[in-house]
């Protein structure tokens, strides 16, 4: 089955997100004591450094949901009008340098062909 | 005794509000007359109310807890959800919505085996957010908004979702009124929304889906587009597909595909589709 089937349900993390993107006041921690809200939501020191590395490959080895991955970059990088487009793509084509490489490709291809 | 009077289903993609320009010309015009189609097609089938079938991205319910279905049954809905109204670009919406339906819906469907989970202020991304826009943008049609869950293990399967969807329809001719019922699926096409392929669009696989409607032999789509291929074409994001599935369920015959557009630009396969003929 596909990358979904990864992720661990019973993650801190997973619920840690859950939270964060629904309450303007955490999301505002989130940028200023990452530390201290990984520590009251129990996540784990590899969790919380992955978070922090923002390294979708080991957030996602580690059990963090995948459609949450970009959540977390957006909760860096701020999402108006698509802004983390290329932070984020950045982030990917670090931890998937390969996959991330076959879709810029196939968008160059089709951007040629139209 | 409701009718259903009109199918339909469109991509939700966030691009298609939030960064449309990313896109080419092309795929905007597409995208733009296909859209202005479903909704003349709408409003000529003059619904009283619009099913919208689409799924939570992990917004309405925390991954401990989360339901197969859930029945937004608010007399008023209201969104973009904060967080996700920038990410759109859009200005904040209200659409009247139908509770007599709604509740109908959930508490018809236990009687009947069906559970389905409800919310009386059920948040909206893009799921809600996108059709809405382009399909209802004056608010004239009141909505019962009806996600599922399609990313968090275990994943229902087509032929569940196909179940549903004849369950649905039953549920809603059932319903002791005589309104007037438009059905819309909203997701898909092929895409991974956070995955290692985040930014790939499957356009093989988007093709031989849509043939597959437009061939409208719902066997053949039940027995050839299992769980596994519509994660092979991208996990946890083309099996939003399963909306459409659960809509193909109120039709009979073949789709009209309006447009397909490989839009990578987007971050998802993206299309159009209309149903000509309801399931009697």
């Amino acid at each position: 089955m596909g990358n979904v089937e990864r992720c661990d349900k019973t993650l801190p993390s997973n619920e840690m997100i859950y939270r964060v993107r629904r309450d303007p006041a955490l999301r505002a921690r989130f940028l200023t004591d990452l530390e201290g809200l990984a520590r009251d939501f129990g996540l784990s020191r590899a969790e919380y450094e992955a978070v922090r590395d923002k390294d979708p490959r080991r957030m996602m080895d580690l059990g963090i949901h995948q459609y949450y991955v970009p959540q977390i970059l957006r909760l860096f990088f701020g999402a108006a009008h698509n802004s983390n487009a290329s932070a984020a793509l950045e982030c990917y084509q670090r931890a998937f340098p390969e996959e991330t490489a076959k879709a810029m490709a196939l968008q160059a291809r089709l951007e040629r062909g139209r | 005794m409701a009718e259903i009077v009109a199918a339909m289903a469109m991509t939700h993609s966030p691009g298609l509000t939030g960064w449309f320009t990313r896109a080419s010309q092309d795929y905007q015009q597409q995208a733009l007359q296909a859209t202005a189609e479903m909704r003349r097609r709408l409003v000529a089938a003059r619904p009283d109310v619009v099913v919208m079938f689409s799924n939570d991205h992990l917004l309405n319910w925390p991954i401990n807890n989360v339901p197969e279905y859930t029945v937004g049954i608010a007399d008023e809905h209201v969104g973009p959800a904060d967080w996700f109204d920038e990410w759109l670009a859009m200005e904040q919406y209200r659409v009247p919505g139908h509770s007599a339906i709604a509740r109908w819906l959930v508490n018809e469907g236990a009687r009947r085996g069906l559970a389905l989970a409800y919310l009386r202020e059920m948040q909206y991304d893009d799921g809600i957010s996108v059709p809405t826009h382009y399909l209802n943008p004056d608010a004239q049609f009141k909505l019962v908004p009806v996600t599922m869950n399609c990313t968090v293990p275990p994943i229902p399967t087509p032929e569940r979702a196909y179940h549903v969807g004849t369950l649905m329809r039953e549920l809603l001719r059932a319903y002791p009124g005589n309104e007037r019922v438009a059905v819309v699926a909203t997701g898909g096409l092929s895409h991974e929304p956070g995955g290692p392929r985040y930014f790939w669009v499957d356009e093989e696989f988007d093709r031989w889906f849509l043939d597959l409607l437009k061939r409208g032999d719902h066997a053949a789509l039940l027995r050839e587009c299992t769980l596994e291929r519509l994660e092979e074409a991208g996990s946890g994001g083309t099996a939003e597909l399963l909306a459409w599935v659960l809509v193909l369920a109120f039709t009979r015959g073949p789709a009209d595909v309006l447009a397909y557009m490989p839009a990578v630009a987007w971050r998802s396969g993206t299309g159009m589709v209309v149903w000509n003929e309801m399931a009697r």
